[in-house]
């Protein structure tokens, strides 16, 4: 007992009079991401090699970002946003501009990436594309095949068609509670502009969306990677790495659940996480720095490997793991990249519209 | 007991409503309750170990006892809220043994009076009617007529914690007494009370009991409330009962050395018979000499131990040597304890480890002057009918 | 005894006693009044693109007159006019409701069986309904998932047993999040109705009984009544939070599992309505201070009866 607490009081001490030592000297780099979106060994080479010290803390919710970025001071140095966020917040002068000419590695970026995340922060100034993906189908190999037969899932039917859907609801549906991913599906299906404003459009969509309604068995934005990988559910429509991260916990379960991922042909919708820094960041320098050793190919490459999400680093594919580049989940072939579209966010009075004509659709009322 | 006795002539003086009442030695009496051979064990402890007892009709009857003698538990089994572990208990004549507490034919009050705080001073005493279920005016008659018995007509309305101690017990007397139960429990009735609401109360309780001829059975363990109220006591022991009688004669003829010491102050002295004449019994004990005693002939043998148990108001006191040649015995007053109506003393007899014998001597006058002071030698003595042989 | 205070003194003990007394005042006032007050004006302002996302604001007393003009009732208004809301509110208090009736029925036997234990027994039995807490609330709730999802603990259990073949198909319905509220907020109803239970005096029972009551109208007459006020106090302490929550509904909710603290949520997190969602959050509090009024009210009418 006696010793124990020896011990113990020597590490707390071991712990406390380096850190406070520490504190003073070194500099810090406050990093919030996505729970599991880094390969530490990334972090740790960062700090090595710059001798900042990496502070990173993790959300699950980007609601939770908005949410701190738009209450004011956030306390970070760096932050991935979603792209949809960014129109919304770069007017109100939340990031500081990137200083293009401090991160040379930004020539490795993929203009069709790049290009596309454009349509989100005009001419680049404030993201830079960390990872992206798209917006598509995660089913349950066995129990689709077995309840819709042997024809191939690659289109949104499946889900907006009641006929298919309704055989697959005792087996379990979930969607995303996301506005700005179903109503741009809905209307692509419909053959309509998946970017539209039009209030006509939008109760066609959201029309289509409460046929399917009765059969699903959730709206939720993250419960379908575990369902899925449990096998509790059959389909979802979900973020390609969320499925592809059921897919891999399915396999590591070893329970005879095998996921896969379609990406409709129709097209999907692309999503860009990005990497910005707050205006009120305390250290921007080092910000900076993590960027452009972020997008050194080699170490885009091991990122992406570890996490097995697509880089908006072109270069990096050089050094990518063959699995993954070749994983059509991960990297669609050209012409599926050619059918994904992107939306611009809603007005403010658009988007109330919508968040009413979404939650009737959900409550079926 | 001065005091006692005085306070009982006091009240006949006054025109007691109190009989001379007897019922257990009338002949072909029939008891109302009946304890048979009862045992109550908790695990190992037995709180009342093969007891009987009869309580007769009208009869207010008292269980006293230190605390943990079995007393209370004897009053619970006749309630029923415990079961005996052995035995039978008979309430007129009816094996009650297993019936649940809400059949029997009895009503207690409890010491903590255990009044529904939720309910008024009316719906208190309307309880045990409503169960019953009687009709409302009837409910009312009789609600009005407890109200008026122990005078709290004006207090109907009220919640137990607006009213006085006083007033609670006066409550609770008039819950239990509302369904007129073959018996009334009373366990501990004044502990709560203070010492001169009481006194007062005592005797409202025993007019209670002559004016309704209603059988009560009281536990405590307070002997002065014993003595006063009941018309017989049974002292209990270890769960047993020692001794059942009248009060005088528990006080005048204690069964043993136990009852004695318990009921009143009492000077024991060991000794051996050495003569027997007639109804006159001769002791030898040691620090007392040799002592004479009127006993009935046949309670004494030969040479055989005895013990002598002398109250302290039956002693008497002098500076002078009595002229009698027995029942005297010289020695120093240790303590004087001036207690109002009388003084207590405690003489040390027979030298440094002799006992300490008390005597308690009257206040008649308001002289101021004491006759007996602090390390006093002072005479013993006392007449052959004031000391009584008791068992061990 | 001591002398007196002089004038000094007295003057300093005096403002010491409206110190304490005031303490309890200024505590509500700093962590009551003034977030509800923040709350109430966002709840007046508009949506806007701003930083923080409503407009107006605050510019000084200069501008007052204009700061006030542009607050109107207007969410309020919305809040009437769309029956979205008025159905959450509905149906959060009808589940919230039914979530204290159940707690109910499964607390209070069970704050009565620990009221009626052997004492030496009864600290344990107290930890035991406090143990729970121990673990994180998030982590409870998965665990339920894992319980009632189909093929999950229970569905096995069930078909173990040979009740049913097909699954029961409790998860993500309004049983659900009933099971989840009762399951999450049961020791609060527990420990009032024990607290007040506890209390009772047992020579109450044994009074009754003696007067000719027998167990069963005891318990209405005697026990019911003596811990109703634990009674009341669980059952505010359960329905309170019931009716706002929203984490429980998300996890264990389906789509039709409608709750006014999960509407409120997606205004503020997802549609970034913060006035609106600021206006749900008042109307919330005047629903919840409705039964709180009538509480008190009724616990003045008894004393008052005194």
């Amino acid at each position: 007992m006696v010793r124990k607490f020896v011990a113990g009081a020597a590490i707390a001490a071991s712990l406390v009079l380096p850190a406070s030592h520490a504190l003073a000297q070194q500099p810090e780099l406050k990093i919030f991401n996505w729970s599991d979106y880094v390969d530490p060994a990334v972090l740790e080479e960062f700090s090595k090699e710059t001798g900042v010290k990496v502070v990173y803390d993790t959300f699950d919710q980007m609601e939770t970002v908005d949410t701190k970025l738009l209450a004011g001071k956030t306390g970070y140095d760096l932050i991935v946003v979603t792209a949809s966020f960014l129109p919304r917040h770069i007017p109100l002068k939340l990031y500081a501009e990137i200083d293009r000419a401090r991160v040379p590695n930004l020539q490795h970026m993929w203009p069709e990436i790049t290009g596309r995340l454009a349509k989100y922060d005009s001419g680049n100034r404030f993201a830079v594309n960390y990872m992206w993906g798209t917006t598509g189908i995660g089913y349950n190999v066995a129990k689709v095949k077995q309840r819709l037969g042997d024809a191939p899932v690659d289109s949104w039917s499946i889900v907006f068609d009641p006929a298919k859907l309704s055989k697959l609801a005792d087996c379990g549906v979930h969607v995303l509670d996301a506005t700005e991913e179903m109503f741009p599906a809905a209307l692509r299906y419909l053959g309509l502009d998946p970017d539209s404003k039009k209030e006509a459009d939008l109760t066609k969509a959201s029309q289509l969306l409460q046929k399917i309604r009765p059969h699903i068995r959730k709206f939720h934005s993250s419960e379908y990677i575990t369902a899925l990988a449990n096998g509790d559910i059959c389909l979802a429509v979900g973020y390609s790495g969320d499925i592809l991260q059921a897919r891999k916990r399915a396999k590591e379960a070893n329970a005879g659940v095998e996921i896969a991922y379609a990406i409709p042909k129709e097209g999907a919708l692309m999503w860009f996480d990005s990497l910005v820094i707050p205006a009120d960041a305390a250290n921007k320098e080092a910000a900076l720095k993590f960027i452009d050793f972020v997008n050194r190919p080699e170490v885009a490459a091991k990122n992406s490997n570890f996490i097995q999400y697509a880089s908006g680093n072109l270069a990096a594919q050089k050094h990518l793991d063959p699995a993954v580049l070749n994983d059509p989940g991960i990297y669609p072939k050209p012409d599926v990249i050619a059918r994904l579209y992107t939306i611009t966010p809603y007005d403010e009075r658009t988007q109330r519209t919508v968040n009413r004509l979404w939650t009737r659709v959900k409550t079926g009322r | 007991m001065n005091q006692r006795t005085a306070r009982k002539a006091a009240r006949r003086s006054v025109g007691s409503v109190r009989r001379t009442c007897a019922p257990w030695a009338e002949p072909g009496a029939r008891p109302l309750v009946e304890f048979c051979s009862v045992t109550k064990a908790y695990g190992e402890v037995t709180a009342v170990d093969r007891l009987s007892l009869s309580i007769y009709p009208k009869e207010f009857f008292a269980l006293l006892g230190p605390s943990g003698c079995g007393k209370t538990t004897l009053m619970r089994m006749l309630a029923g809220f415990e079961a005996p572990t052995s035995g039978d208990i008979l309430l007129d004549g009816v094996d009650v043994t297993a019936m649940p507490p809400h059949r029997r034919p009895t009503n207690m009050m409890f010491q903590s009076y255990a009044l529904f705080p939720h309910m008024s001073v009316w719906d208190n005493i309307a309880f045990g009617l409503k169960q019953e279920g009687m009709a409302r005016p009837d409910i009312k008659a009789r609600v009005e007529e407890m109200l008026a018995l122990v005078r709290l007509e004006a207090l109907a309305r009220r919640r137990p914690d607006q009213l006085s101690g006083g007033q609670r017990q006066r409550v609770a007397l008039a819950r239990s007494l509302a369904k007129r139960p073959k018996v009334l429990l009373l366990d501990e009735p004044l502990g709560a009370l203070d010492r001169k609401l009481r006194e007062a109360t005592q005797f409202e309780l025993m007019d209670l009991q002559a004016d309704l001829g209603l059988t009560f059975l009281m536990v405590t363990h307070d002997q002065d409330e014993a003595m006063t109220m009941a018309d017989r006591i049974a002292v209990m022991d270890h769960g047993r009962i020692v001794q059942v009688a009248p009060p005088e004669e528990i006080y005048e003829q204690p069964a043993n050395r136990y009852v004695a010491e318990f009921v009143g102050d009492v000077t024991v002295a060991e000794g051996t018979v050495t003569g027997i004449a007639g109804d006159i019994v001769r002791i030898e004990a040691a620090h007392f000499g040799t002592l004479e005693i009127d006993e009935e002939e046949g309670r004494a043998r030969m040479d055989a131990p005895a013990l002598v148990a002398l109250r302290p108001e039956k002693l008497n006191i002098g500076h002078d040597e009595p002229p009698q040649t027995v029942n005297k015995v010289r020695g120093e007053i240790w303590d004087i304890a001036y207690l109002g109506d009388f003084t207590m003393m405690q003489v040390k007899v027979g030298g440094d480890d002799g006992p300490l014998v008390k005597a308690a001597i009257a206040n008649r006058s308001r002289r101021m002057e004491r006759p007996f002071a602090w390390d006093d030698i002072v005479w013993l003595w006392w007449d052959v009918e004031a000391g009584v042989l008791i068992d061990p | 005894m001591s002398a007196p205070p002089v004038a000094g003194e007295r003057g300093r003990l005096r403002a010491g006693r409206v110190l304490v007394l005031a303490l309890p005042y200024l505590w509500l006032a700093a962590f009551f009044l003034a977030p509800f007050a923040i709350v109430a004006r966002m709840s007046l302002s508009d949506s806007a693109r701003a930083l923080p996302p409503y407009a107006p604001h605050w510019e000084g007393l200069s501008r007052l007159g204009a700061f006030l003009s542009a607050l109107d009732f207007e969410n309020y208004a919305l809040l009437a006019s769309d029956t979205l809301y008025l159905d959450a509110y509905l149906s959060s208090v009808r589940l919230a409701a039914f979530a204290t009736l159940l707690a109910l029925a499964v607390g209070f036997p069970l704050a009565y069986a620990m009221a009626r234990a052997p004492r030496q027994w009864q600290p344990a039995l107290l930890v035991a309904v406090i143990l729970p807490f121990w673990t994180s609330f998030l982590i409870r709730i998965y665990a339920w998932i894992g319980i009632l999802r189909p093929q999950g603990f229970l569905d096995a259990v069930a078909q173990g047993l040979g009740l049913t073949d097909a699954p029961l198909g409790i998860m993500n319905t309004d049983a659900a999040v009933l099971i989840g509220m009762v399951y999450s907020y049961l020791p609060f109803m527990v420990l009032p109705v024990y607290a007040a239970l506890e209390r009772i005096d047992r020579s109450l029972l044994e009074a009754a009984a003696d007067l000719g009551s027998p167990p069963w109208k005891s318990f209405w007459t005697i026990t019911v009544p003596l811990a109703a006020p634990g009674i009341v106090a669980g059952c505010l302490l359960v329905f309170i939070p019931a009716i706002g929550e929203f984490v429980i509904p998300d996890l264990l909710g389906g789509p039709d599992t409608l709750m006014i603290g999960k509407v409120l949520w997606t205004e503020f997190f997802s549609n970034r309505d913060w006035p609106l969602s600021s206006a749900v959050a008042v109307v919330l509090l005047a629903v919840l201070l409705l039964p709180v009024i009538v509480f008190q009210r009724a616990l003045k009418a008894r004393e008052g009866s005194r």
